[in-house]
């Protein structure tokens, strides 16, 4: 019995191992800092949700290349989508001696203690492009009400009247509602009402984003207005790819315009082929440069007021947030070149089964 | 409160009472002869209340081929997923990881033929045999994962609850490892067919060949069991049961049959399919006949072959043995480890079936696949009628609680009522349906 048992543990001890030494991508603790300059200050940042597309890629290594510039630490933690674990991730991170805090909310209202905590402690604390609604806090992001307002007036363009599907984001999500309120903007209706050009056919928030939720809202949608349905507002890119998989079951892709939002590979490719109309796009390593930049300025001086380039933003929690915004490029068929030069995508994946020719980024 | 009451109303309520329970006598005495399995019909029953009930409420809008059609697409990955965690039940055991196991396995096969076949090989996109490739290879590593799963609850002795939830939280991690959490798409063309869509559907003349071959099967099944009885001296039904019930079956097949082919192809996929194919759209477009989807086919003979293990095999019947009795069975000389191995391995290759039919589907590869589904299928197993208790299930009833669930899921889509209410009435259901389930069991005795 003895040394099965020890094998055992042996095995158990080399999982562990291996799980730890071979996560070089992995969110924890990987010092960053190594030149001279603030070399004693540490940044710590919250991810809400590390499990998705975009941190690792693309928003990571450019708050850690800010912070090397001026030779700051950086130490993460990832709350697995739970609002518990991200309070406690963030006391963990107070206890590692963090000197600036950038949160990636899971919960806009159940992450004001941890905000407060910090800042009692004298951490200036940085809300990393979802909102915090907290004037202590620094609001870091993509202007979202503008994102909705450009995926309404791509589509717009294409249709300006008849009937609309709206297919919107997590319902306990500020930025479900920032969208839907870009939308008003650009001139479709606010729900439950319609204007005398647009009717809304069908609305729905989709818990966690979900695309195969989405796939099946939209058929449903379908199904009810016998597919008399003119142009669909998704709000973002993954949503997007389950309405088009709606559409394609009903061979309305491409005749009907879709919006999305994020940039992801598979949805600019949709945007190449013709069968989505618009993908706003957030350059993620720009905001990713924005927050470590800010957080760099905070290491030598905590006053979240004397960050460069910020501006007043009300928000809907009647706040008047100290904030970054950066504008997002909307993406169609026309400025396809700019994600491109931008090396956010090659020209292999853009042009995946577009017919040579028929958009200018795909000869 | 009076006790007086006028001796006509008394005679009047006896008169109905009496009635009543004469008729519910004679309707019991019927299905006890006919030897009806009461548990299905009281699904197939609540099934009927749910449909006609959100016909009403939607104004008509529910029980339409095309909403039908599209109910059945949407509840096959999970009715396929629920007759193999009957089995996983049955045995006293839980398969948590299920809808984590699909994710990976989802994401294995879009990796296989959008990277690793085209680019890692350079065979490049569209090969012929991607779709089987990517198929074979999905559920060979369902059926090793979910095979490992059970080797360390047969072998190992740690509680499945423990090894799958275990499982839960690996597979999902492992989704990550690929591409960085990716979106995966667009899939291979011929592998889109298994997610169904008008293209991926059988069309007119298939579907009535599929009815009809189902019809002959009920019937030589009916007379095979009917033969088997007599041979071991059980008491048979009557005839007039065998007949009706044969017909009833047969009709219901056939009705379904009817129902996908009375939805058309979407009018612009027809006109794109007559432009295609050179013929000239009469007036009103071309009516092309929709039929059973692939996904439905799939789920269809997947309920038949488990039905088949289930109650037909050894391999069935040990399960059934063990989950009754574990001790009882053991001693009985049940190869029980191995038995336990093989009823995870077997819902792993399921995982792998669903698998390719929601990235299909989809047309994509998403972090989320399959989040939750674990609470689906374990769901759908127990409306159907499985009991934690082991030893207690029914395949069929499985896949009809799947059909149930997303029954009240897209009935309340289309009625609007938010995603909490949903659950709110989902979990209601789930509760109430066990309830009465075990309620009826215990007063049968």
């Amino acid at each position: 019995m003895r040394i099965p048992r020890l094998a055992a543990l042996g095995a158990v001890a080399a999982i562990v191992l291996a799980a730890c030494t071979g996560g070089g991508e992995s969110p924890s603790a990987s010092a960053g800092g190594s030149g001279a300059g603030t070399a004693d200050c540490t940044v710590a940042v919250s991810w809400n949700n590390y499990q998705e597309e975009r941190w690792a890629l693309r928003d990571e290594p450019n708050i850690q290349a800010a912070l090397d510039e001026v030779g700051a630490e950086y130490i993460s933690a990832d709350a697995g989508s739970s609002e518990e674990q991200q309070a406690t991730d963030i006391e963990t991170l107070l206890a590692d001696g963090a000197d600036v805090l950038i949160i990636l909310a899971q919960n806009t209202e159940t992450i004001l203690p941890s905000v407060q905590a910090a800042i009692d402690q004298g951490v200036p604390v940085i809300g990393y492009d979802r909102l915090i609604e907290s004037p202590d806090a620094l609001y870091v992001s993509f202007d979202n009400v503008a994102v909705g307002r450009m995926q309404a007036e791509a589509v717009l363009g294409q249709v300006s009247e008849g009937n609309f599907v709206i297919i919107k984001g997590n319902g306990a999500d500020a930025n479900s509602d920032f969208l839907r309120q870009g939308y008003v903007e650009a001139g479709v209706p606010a729900e439950g009402e319609s204007s005398d050009t647009i009717t809304i056919v069908g609305e729905t928030y989709t818990d966690n984003w979900d695309p195969a939720l989405a796939q099946t809202e939209m058929e449903q949608f379908l199904t009810e207005n016998n597919n008399e349905v003119d142009a669909v507002l998704s709000e973002n890119d993954g949503m997007a790819g389950g309405v088009v998989a709606a559409l394609e079951a009903q061979g309305l892709a491409g005749a009907i315009p879709v919006s999305g939002q994020d940039g992801d590979i598979a949805a600019l490719n949709r945007v190449a082929l013709g069968t989505q109309t618009v993908d706003v796009w957030k350059d993620a390593r720009e905001l990713g440069r924005a927050a470590g930049e800010a957080a760099a300025a905070l290491c030598s001086n905590p006053d979240i007021t004397a960050v460069a380039d910020t501006v007043d933003f009300d928000s809907p929690g009647g706040n008047t947030l100290t904030s970054i915004l950066l504008d997002p490029i909307p993406i169609t068929q026309d400025n396809l070149q700019v994600v491109l030069d931008a090396e956010w995508i090659s020209t292999d994946d853009l042009c995946q089964g577009v017919e040579a020719g028929s958009v200018d980024a795909c000869p | 409160m009076s006790e007086v009451s006028t001796p006509a109303r008394l005679s009047t309520l006896d008169r109905l009472r009496a009635g009543l329970g004469r008729a519910s006598e004679a309707a019991g005495a019927v299905i006890r002869t006919a030897d009806i399995d009461t548990r299905l019909l009281g699904l197939l029953g609540a099934l009927a209340i749910i449909w006609v009930g959100f016909n009403i409420a939607s104004g008509g809008d529910f029980l339409t081929p095309r909403n039908l059609w599209n109910l059945s697409v949407q509840s096959a990955s999970i009715a396929i997923m629920a007759t193999g965690m009957v089995l996983v039940i049955v045995s006293r055991n839980i398969d948590l990881s299920v809808g984590a196991l699909l994710g990976f396995l989802g994401y294995t096969m879009a990796m296989l033929q959008i990277t690793w076949i085209p680019e890692t090989l350079g065979l490049g996109l569209e090969q012929p045999f991607t779709w089987i490739a990517t198929l074979l290879v999905g559920l060979i590593l369902g059926a090793l994962l979910g095979g490992l799963q059970g080797f360390v609850t047969a072998y190992g002795g740690v509680p499945s609850f423990i090894v799958t939830l275990g499982g839960l939280l690996i597979w999902r991690g492992l989704i990550f490892s690929y591409a960085d959490g990716q979106t995966l798409a667009p899939m291979d063309s011929t592998f889109r067919l298994l997610g169904g869509g008008p293209q991926g559907s059988l069309g007119e003349w298939p579907s009535w060949i599929v009815g009809i071959i189902a019809c002959v099967a009920i019937v030589l099944s009916l007379y095979m069991s009917r033969r088997r009885k007599r041979k071991y001296g059980f008491t048979q039904r009557p005839m007039w049961a065998e007949i009706a019930l044969a017909v009833l079956l047969c009709g219901a097949v056939l009705a379904g049959v009817w129902v996908t082919n009375s939805y058309p192809w979407p009018e612009a996929l027809a006109a794109r399919y007559a432009a295609e194919h050179g013929i000239t759209p009469p007036p009103g477009g071309l009516n092309i006949p929709t039929g059973i989807a692939i996904p439905v086919l799939i789920m269809i003979v997947v309920t038949v072959v488990m039905t088949y293990i289930a109650t037909r095999r050894r391999f069935g019947r040990n399960v059934f043995a063990f989950g009754g009795n574990p001790e009882a069975a053991r001693l009985g000389g049940i190869n029980t480890r191995r038995t336990l191995m093989w009823v995870f391995g077997l819902m792993g290759l399921l995982c792998g079936i669903s698998a390719a039919i929601q990235t299909a589907r989809l047309n994509a590869a998403v972090t989320g696949l399959g989040v939750q589904n674990e609470l689906d299928v374990i769901s759908a197993a127990v409306i159907g009628g499985t009991s934690f208790a082991g030893g207690i299930g029914s395949i069929p009833g499985a896949v009809l609680g799947a059909v149930v669930m997303q029954s009240l899921r897209s009935g309340m889509l289309l009625l609007r009522v938010d995603s909490p209410t949903q659950d709110i009435v989902v979990g209601i259901v789930l509760v109430t349906a066990v309830g009465l389930d075990s309620l009826l069991r215990r007063r049968r005795g």
